[in-house]
């Protein structure tokens, strides 16, 4: 019965085209990590559009990125998938499509031009087949330097353009008693950081080839040893009590103005927001210095299990339409700290640091891959973390040393 | 066959006996075998199956998802040339000298003490007890604040004048591996000290009288005779700690979450991260398989000397 009313309702959908999918009762159940406060407002702005388009949203929260995933997967090959579920976009998902377990949800992506509308490299990671397997809906940016205005002010300090600027800079803050960077010593936190400098001394070209091509020569070249070394120079300008430390103490250190700077991504913004501070204005926002200007982007995506075949269900189709619309795109990423995925959704809505993303996104040089959740094979990334982290930690290993672990690494995961 | 021989009649009467007896014994052991079968499917399927399971999925290529396309020994060739899990591997041997070594000796020490006769026993039992109602993770997060030098002990100390005063073993990679050793002890020594106790409360009383009449000094009394009576106390407490710290995962994960860098890694922390969040199944299962047969290697000698001794002990 259940069986017949759902081919009943895809009959009527697929006829009528998709606004009729909304004369349905559509269920589906959404399995996500987004747990925290602004997190779940954000989420709730997309539930609120679904649910005025006729859709009965089914929340399964699970905390923890790591543990989301782990259950979806596991309720995929049990045989009870959740309908909707967040996820990273690349490699793992692909090797989920190569089973079978996955929707396609290209009837929307076509009927709204998601390939002319997303960046090209999120078009390529959420395709599998040539069709979406994910609807991407937001980009996080993680090359951003946050600053305390006042202790810049106070000590006398520009905000620096390129790395040998911030060493001096950071120099200058030691003396006068601040702590120049508030990190979290933890390895995604380090990797960021790392990430930044390698943007910052090599140059956007060369850091999209390295992480595409995962090339020997390029891991072994002067370039990256220039890196090593810059990124070595930074160590004593972090506190002691660092490792270990979370993301947002460290956002809240340069709020308050023990800290100087921090390297982070844009979700940071949430945390100053917290703190009663419009990001802009006493915690400014800028690109980590760099030698041309680029976006190291990260996105959040969900997916959809395959339910009866691999054609998305019209809960699925309708859920992939409304994340993607613009209205839901500028609510919900209002709210999450990140800016839209459709790069043609009106910016002057947003924060300064959100709209200065958008306009430095219209130009496709700019964009670059994450090593963190997409940009690389999961086990590379991993890779990266732990021999970043290891390097940073690591009082006695000189920078050539760093850079023949981590090419050695590399070459063994990739 | 007229009569008979009384011999064959004594062996039939025999026969019909252990028959019955045989039936009457049969029936106990048929419903305890059912009982056991559960128990028994359960041990046979999710212990010695998914062993079996995990060593044929290490010599796969999985990474989220179990595949089936063998490639030999690679994933130990990537897990022997990884870094990061030797540093585990030597971590796993440092933590469980120190842990095992340090809760059997302020265990029995402790538990040398209140069998000394102490004033209020009673709460001194339960004060040292007491950190074994907490989990791991509790016990992590306690720790990581006590030991974090931004707002723990060193800068307790160091507020009330002792500026040099350093304690910030938590940030050094050279040291971090020690705080989980100091964590682990606090809160497992109690219950070390509680089977201490219990094996000391069995010493014969008259073991003490004749030492007295012979005017052993007490330390001696302890270290020369009831030690070695204590055997098999300090078996049950090795092999007791020797498996917390082979799963030891939680602590490790509270207390420094591995780092700084991976300099406070341990085995079961490398597997599960490498399974669950770096969809590394055939990796992490590659580390699994290695670290069973570590562990085999290590505990199964020792058991089986034990075992052997006690054996031949009560043949005496």
């Amino acid at each position: 019965m259940m069986k017949f009313s759902k081919i009943a309702a895809s009959v009527a959908f697929l006829s009528v085209g998709v606004s009729a999918g909304a004369l349905h009762a559509q269920t589906a159940e959404v399995l996500h990590w987004w747990t925290s406060g602004s997190e779940q407002a954000a989420l709730g702005e997309i539930r609120k559009a679904f649910e005025a388009k006729g859709g009965t949203w089914v929340d399964t929260p699970i905390a923890g990125g790591g543990n989301a995933r782990a259950a979806a997967v596991n309720r995929m090959l049990g045989g009870d998938p959740a309908a909707v579920f967040q996820f990273s976009i690349g490699q793992q998902l692909r090797e989920l499509a190569d089973q079978g377990l996955l929707a396609n949800v290209g009837d929307v992506a076509t009927a709204e031009n998601w390939d002319e509308k997303l960046p090209p490299l999120i078009v390529k990671a959420a395709k599998y087949d040539g069709n979406y397997i994910a609807a991407p809906i937001n980009i996080h940016g993680e090359n951003w330097m946050f600053y305390n205005t006042a202790v810049l002010e106070e000590a006398g300090i520009e905000v620096p353009k390129t790395w040998d600027d911030f060493i001096a800079a950071a120099e200058k803050l030691k003396a006068a008693g601040v702590i120049p960077i508030g990190l979290g010593g933890q390895p995604w936190q380090e990797r960021i950081m790392f990430n930044s400098v390698l943007l910052g001394v090599a140059g956007r070209e060369f850091y999209a080839e390295l992480y595409s091509t995962l090339d020997d020569d390029l891991l072994k070249s002067e370039t990256m040893r220039k890196v090593f070394e810059t990124f070595a120079a930074l160590k004593p300008f972090v506190d002691e009590a660092s490792p270990g430390r979370n993301w947002n103490e460290a956002t809240n250190m340069v709020a308050k103005g023990e800290a100087a700077f921090q390297f982070m991504g844009d979700w940071a913004k949430g945390e100053i927001i917290a703190a009663g501070i419009e990001p802009g204005t006493t915690v400014g926002c800028a690109f980590a210095p760099a030698i041309d200007t680029a976006y190291i982007m990260t996105v959040d995506a969900f997916a959809f299990s395959a339910m009866d075949g691999e054609e998305a269900t019209p809960a699925q189709t309708l859920m992939a339409q409304v994340m993607l619309e613009p209205d839901v795109q500028i609510a919900f990423n209002k709210k999450k700290g990140s800016i839209p995925a459709r790069l043609d959704v009106p910016a002057d809505s947003f924060d300064v640091c959100a709209q200065t993303a958008i306009k430095t996104l219209q130009d496709k040089k700019t964009h670059l891959v994450s090593t963190g959740l997409f940009g690389v094979p999961s086990a590379v990334s991993g890779a990266i973390d732990d021999t970043i982290s290891n390097f940073w930690n690591s009082a006695d290993m000189s920078p050539e040393e760093g850079q023949a672990q981590f090419q050695q690494a590399i070459s063994y995961a990739k | 066959m007229a009569e008979p021989a009384p011999d064959v009649l004594q062996h039939s009467e025999d026969r019909k006996f252990t028959l019955k007896s045989g039936k009457k014994r049969w029936r106990p052991q048929w419903s305890a075998g059912m009982a056991l079968i559960p128990a028994m499917t359960i041990t046979i399927v999710c212990f010695y199956g998914f062993i079996i399971w995990t060593f044929v999925i290490s010599l796969t290529r999985s990474r989220l998802l179990p595949v089936y396309k063998f490639t030999g020994f690679e994933q130990y060739i990537r897990l022997f040339a990884n870094e990061r899990w030797w540093t585990a591997m030597q971590n796993l041997a440092i933590h469980g000298f120190l842990f095992i070594g340090g809760c059997v000796v302020f265990g029995y020490f402790l538990a040398i003490l209140i069998d000394r006769g102490v004033k209020a026993e009673g709460m001194f039992r339960t004060l040292f007890m007491l950190p074994l109602s907490m989990s791991f993770i509790v016990t992590g997060v306690i720790w990581q604040w006590v030991m974090n030098p931004g707002l723990g002990l060193q800068e307790a100390v160091r507020a009330l004048g002792w500026t040099g005063f350093e304690f910030n073993w938590i940030v050094r990679p050279d040291r971090s591996i020690y705080t989980l050793a100091i964590a682990g002890i606090w809160q497992q020594v109690g219950l070390c000290m509680a089977l201490f106790l219990a094996g000391l409360r069995n010493i014969d009383p008259n073991i003490w009288k004749a030492s007295r009449v012979d005017g052993i000094p007490v330390w001696r009394v302890y270290l020369h005779i009831i030690t070695p009576m204590m055997r098999t106390v300090f078996f049950t407490v090795f092999i007791l700690m020797s498996a917390i710290v082979m799963k030891a995962f939680d602590l490790v994960v509270a207390l420094t979450g591995g780092g700084p860098g991976f300099s406070s890694d341990l085995p079961a922390r490398f597997v599960v991260d490498h399974i669950l969040n770096r969809q590394e199944l055939g990796l992490g299962a590659a580390g699994a398989f290695v670290l069973l047969c570590t562990v085999i290697a290590v505990i199964s000698p020792y058991i089986y000397f034990e075992l052997k001794k006690e054996r031949g002990g009560r043949g005496h």
